[in-house]
């Protein structure tokens, strides 16, 4: 007969007794179960949710999950997930670690954790999106509603997928009056998250109906705008001094613009900066820049050259007057030898032969006549 | 109507890299497990202060 395998308690891992509950911690083995159980169902209403880009309702489900078993490893990983696609990573990471202490093997947060550590640069990113967004908060919480609009741009211009920031931006939009640009912002948003609660009821308190917020999910989010105008284009005056609509949207402001060709001056305190005020001092600058690089960079370059050619020219001519001096040196000796020569075979001479007498030979005698003289002697 | 404040201060700091230890030592929450297991250590600190005798009933 087959002995029975003992049943372990999934909570400390000790035998459980035959009453159902746990030797070493006391817990009952059959809520334990229901908990797990109803842990996995949440888990799966949190993944239909996050294929159907319900991110928000994800998030919902898979805390619910994480309340029945924090030990839920599945869970982790998808709250990790969805977190990293909302551009929140430092949330994602932790959700990640937590899941790979309690399954070290076989578990993908380990490969997540892995690529993560594996770019620093992505890491550094994360760390300034988290500086620049609380720097925003803190703008905005101190009435600078201008600054924390231009940081937010700044974060989600390098991270389209940052939700947080986008909804911190329709607020500030909101709170500014430029409801068309809120109203773009949180379109963007409900590309991420399709029921994101805090957008939709932004959108109904501007007067969006729920037909209007479907159809904005259905639009596309590519060549909206949000980063390209300056968000006090809605504020904008013609030069005669006529409002151009408040709050016009970007197309009618586009033609408006394209008709009247460079007419509209912008108000506030980021309007247009006219360089040509400047243009006398920055001739000035220029001269000045010029005449500093002629000073300090082109003519000690150019004397450095000049010298260097002369040195070369000096060079070449002392080399050449070595050669020549060894030469004539060479020559002098040659003289010398062929003087000395000459001084041993005229002493040789007086020492040895007589010469014969040439002061017979008159003028007029032919050669054998003085051949014959020659002979004679 | 948008109350600005009350909107602005549901906005908290998100963490940044030096913080994610801290991020994960709060993300330690408590699940069914741990109330279960709380209430079992409560309910055997109780008996250990009781008679020997009743201890014993509740215990079956």
């Amino acid at each position: 007969m087959a002995t029975k395998r003992p049943v372990l308690c999934p909570h400390c891992g000790a035998q459980v007794k035959k009453n159902g509950y746990c030797s070493a911690c006391y817990m009952p083995l059959n809520v334990l179960k229901k908990a797990y159980n109803t842990s996995n169902y949440h888990y799966n209403i949190g993944y239909d949710k996050a294929v159907a880009r319900d991110l928000s309702g994800a998030i919902e489900s898979l805390n619910t999950s994480l309340r029945y078993n924090k030990k839920n490893v599945m869970t982790r990983n998808l709250l990790g997930l969805i977190y990293y696609e909302m551009g929140e990573v430092v949330m994602a990471l932790s959700h990640w670690v937590i899941s790979a202490n309690y399954m070290p093997n076989n578990n993908i947060a380990t490969k997540y954790i892995k690529e993560l550590r594996q770019d620093p640069t992505r890491l550094d990113n994360v760390d300034q999106i988290a500086r620049k967004y609380n720097a925003a908060l803190t703008y905005a919480h101190n009435g600078d509603y201008d600054l924390g609009v231009i940081q937010l741009k700044a974060i989600l211009k390098e991270n389209p997928h940052f939700v947080k920031g986008y909804l911190l931006l329709a607020l500030l939009h909101i709170r500014t009056n430029n409801y068309e640009n809120a109203r773009t912002t949180l379109r963007r948003v409900l590309k991420i998250d399709k029921t994101n609660p805090l957008a939709i009821r932004y959108l109904h308190e501007m007067g969006d109906t729920d037909e209007n917020i479907f159809k904005m999910r259905m639009q596309s989010v590519e060549d909206d705008g949000l980063f390209d105008e300056d968000y006090m284009s809605e504020v904008s005056v013609t030069v005669e001094g006529d409002t151009v609509i408040e709050g016009a949207n970007k197309k009618m402001l586009k033609e408006y613009k394209a008709r009247t060709r460079q007419t509209t001056v912008k108000t506030g305190e980021f309007g247009e900066v006219n360089f040509a005020r400047y243009s006398g001092f920055y001739v000035l600058v220029g001269l000045v820049l010029g005449v500093l690089v002629l000073s300090f960079l082109i003519v000690p370059y150019q004397k450095k050259k000049a010298r260097g050619e002369s040195d070369k020219l000096i060079e070449s001519y002392s080399e050449e007057l070595a050669a020549k001096n060894s030469e004539i040196q060479a020559l002098n000796l040659e003289l010398q030898s062929v003087y000395s020569q000459l001084e041993t075979e005229l002493a040789t001479g007086e020492e040895g032969s007589q010469m014969p007498d040439y002061s017979q030979i008159q003028h007029g005698m032919s050669v054998e006549d003085v051949q014959d003289m020659i002979d004679n002697e | 109507m948008i109350n600005f404040e009350e909107e602005l201060s549901r906005f908290a700091p998100i963490p940044e890299v030096s913080q994610a230890e801290e991020a994960i030592y709060n993300n330690d929450l408590r699940d069914i497990s741990d109330i279960v297991s709380q209430i079992t250590s409560e309910i055997k600190d109780a008996h250990s202060g009781m008679q020997p005798s009743m201890a014993g009933r509740i215990r079956r």
